[in-house]
């Protein structure tokens, strides 16, 4: 049950954040000046409108896309980084190893949030720089879990032989290490992502992320919160997706980590 | 344990100096400047200006000169905040960060470590297992989001507490942000002291305890539950460090007037020396954190006492 809800939460929300904008009437950054902050069950806006007018299921939608779409690229970029940095320390082992590692752990120490917003408020904001400073802190822990893998590994009999029949390190990563690695790997994946989602939303709720008239799940909520006195559905919206995908991806990648693990 | 301790300090001096130096670099290289307005400024201002504020100086002797100003506890003016030094809006903000955090650790230290000890002492049951359930939901949930439907559910809906604000510190004030701060680390708390109670569970003093025919309970709470609560103390410097940045988006939620709101509203504004004042204090708050979790650490666990 466990497994299962959260794999169809994710598919409808994916279904719906993908193909929303074709099937609404309006699109998340145009206002309908005939219908400012229409309650849900309006004519032509089913969840109603925010306070200038726009359809906030449009927004929903377009705010879910983006936020999944900075988290995959996000995720992806931690996926690359952290398993070819963990590999190779896990793989030369030794000086490089203890080196690796320790800038592992230097970083973690880093209050990681203010790195990033740091990073917003000097470079200005740009959703390129949110996902690529997130990608770039989000990528340590799965460095630490892809080297302990691979200081397994090395040692298991199936390494040794092909060591020892000659092949290059390449070879070996690529063919007997990675396909090993696969699992735990995307296990941490799954878990990534919502760490990434967290910070996104985190950022553009506080007005440093994503940038109007693009808009993300962390905004909107901002939105909301601002005017749950009058519309709370406003915030229960965007709260609601934000916390069904969190929730979501957090059970599954915790499932797939217990398998692996 | 003192070995420890030196050791640790040893690596976090280098590790907060790198900080500040790297984001002054970072500040250096930034497009843009805090005296770049609508009007370009004559060259003359503008030189004399560089010169008031030390900038006409190379980028080595700059950083030496924020380094020297911020040992003796000078972060250097406000450029958003006018007649204020970044020094005078971390001494008002500050206590409220610190009240905030702190109680909210008290919170989620006493729910995490009552809820672990509660599912283990129910391993395997129904209870445990929906125990389990709620604190993976508690993790997953940000505390944006449960901060402002706090505020609905109890303050706009059912009128019990106030919806924001700081009230001179009041206790009815603190309640939501406190505990929506709280909730997520309490989550991460249990499932540590959960996993940790797992363990101790099944070792040799404590299947010695209750053959001896303790009550379960004091079993539980004497003989397992402090060796099982090293992971935990092994969570409080990122927990701390999650507690900071939480504290960010709770102050700016409840609107409190902590250093975390002062910090969003000087990123809103690129004001700088605030900025990166403020990263600085976090960065060596955290680390003193992780100092801290050492000392607990070891008195916890006395093995590691070298």
């Amino acid at each position: 049950m466990f497994t299962r809800l959260p794999i169809i939460l994710l598919a409808l929300i994916l279904l719906a954040a993908t193909l929303g904008p074709w099937a609404l009437p309006w699109r998340h950054d145009v206002i309908d000046w005939s219908a400012v902050r229409v309650p849900p069950g309006s004519p032509g806006h089913w969840l109603g409108t925010d306070a200038v007018g726009r359809d906030l299921l449009a927004r929903a939608l377009a705010g879910t896309r983006i936020t999944l779409l900075v988290a995959a690229a996000a995720a992806i970029v931690s996926l690359i980084f952290g398993v070819a940095w963990g590999a190779i320390a896990g793989w030369r082992g030794g000086k490089v190893d203890e080196v690796m590692m320790r800038i592992v752990d230097g970083l973690y120490a880093l209050p990681f949030m203010f790195v990033v917003i740091l990073l917003m408020v000097l470079f200005g904001r740009s959703i390129l720089l949110v996902f690529l400073g997130i990608g770039a802190v989000e990528w340590l822990t799965m460095a630490r879990v892809v080297r302990g893998q691979v200081l397994a590994l090395r040692e298991r009999p199936f390494v040794l032989a092909a060591e020892a029949a000659g092949a290059p390190p390449i070879t070996i990563i690529l063919r007997h290490l990675l396909p090993n690695l696969a699992g735990i790997a995307i296990a941490y994946l799954l878990l990534t992502i919502p760490q990434v989602v967290m910070i996104e939303s985190f950022l553009s709720f506080l007005g440093l992320g994503v940038q109007e008239p693009a808009t993300s799940l962390g905004i909107l909520v901002k939105e909301g919160a601002d005017d749950m006195d009058i519309a709370p559905h406003a915030l229960l919206l965007p709260g609601g997706i934000l916390v069904a995908i969190l929730v979501s991806l957090t059970l599954l990648g915790e499932r797939l980590r217990d398998r692996f693990a | 344990m003192r070995r420890l301790i030196l050791r640790r300090l040893v690596s976090a001096v280098p590790t907060l100096l790198a900080v500040v130096i790297l984001s002054f670099v970072l500040m250096k290289l930034a497009p843009g400047g805090p005296f770049d307005g609508e009007r370009a400024l004559d060259p003359a201002t503008q030189a004399a200006l560089a010169r008031a504020y030390g900038l006409d100086l190379p980028l080595h002797e700059q950083i030496w000169r924020y380094l020297s100003r911020l040992a003796v506890g000078d972060f250097g003016p406000s450029l958003v905040y006018r007649d204020f030094s970044v020094t005078d809006l971390v001494r008002q903000g500050l206590p409220v960060s610190l009240t905030l955090g702190a109680l909210a650790l008290a919170v989620a230290l006493v729910l995490g470590i009552g809820a672990g000890l509660l599912a283990a002492s129910r391993a395997g049951r129904p209870l445990d297992h929906a125990l389990m359930l709620a604190m993976t939901l508690l993790t997953a949930l940000p505390s944006f989001v449960t901060g402002p439907l706090l505020a609905l559910v109890f303050a706009l809906w059912a009128g019990w507490l106030p919806v924001s604000g700081w009230g001179d510190g009041d206790a009815a004030h603190l309640v939501l942000p406190v505990i929506a701060l709280a909730l997520p680390v309490a989550g991460a708390i249990a499932k540590l002291a959960r996993a940790g109670l797992a363990t101790t569970l099944a070792q040799d003093h404590v299947r010695t305890a209750r053959a001896r025919g303790l009550a379960p309970i004091t079993v539980l709470v004497r003989h397992a539950l402090r060796p099982a609560l090293v992971p935990v103390a092994s969570y409080l410097g990122p927990a701390a460090a999650g507690l900071l940045t939480g504290a960010v988006v709770i102050e700016t939620v409840f609107a409190l007037p902590g250093l975390g709101s002062y910090f969003v509203q000087g990123a809103l504004n690129r004001d700088y020396p605030l900025v990166l004042g403020v990263v600085t204090l976090y960065a060596g708050l955290i680390l003193l954190f992780n100092l801290l979790a050492d000392l607990i650490y070891g008195w916890l666990d006395p093995r590691i006492r070298g």
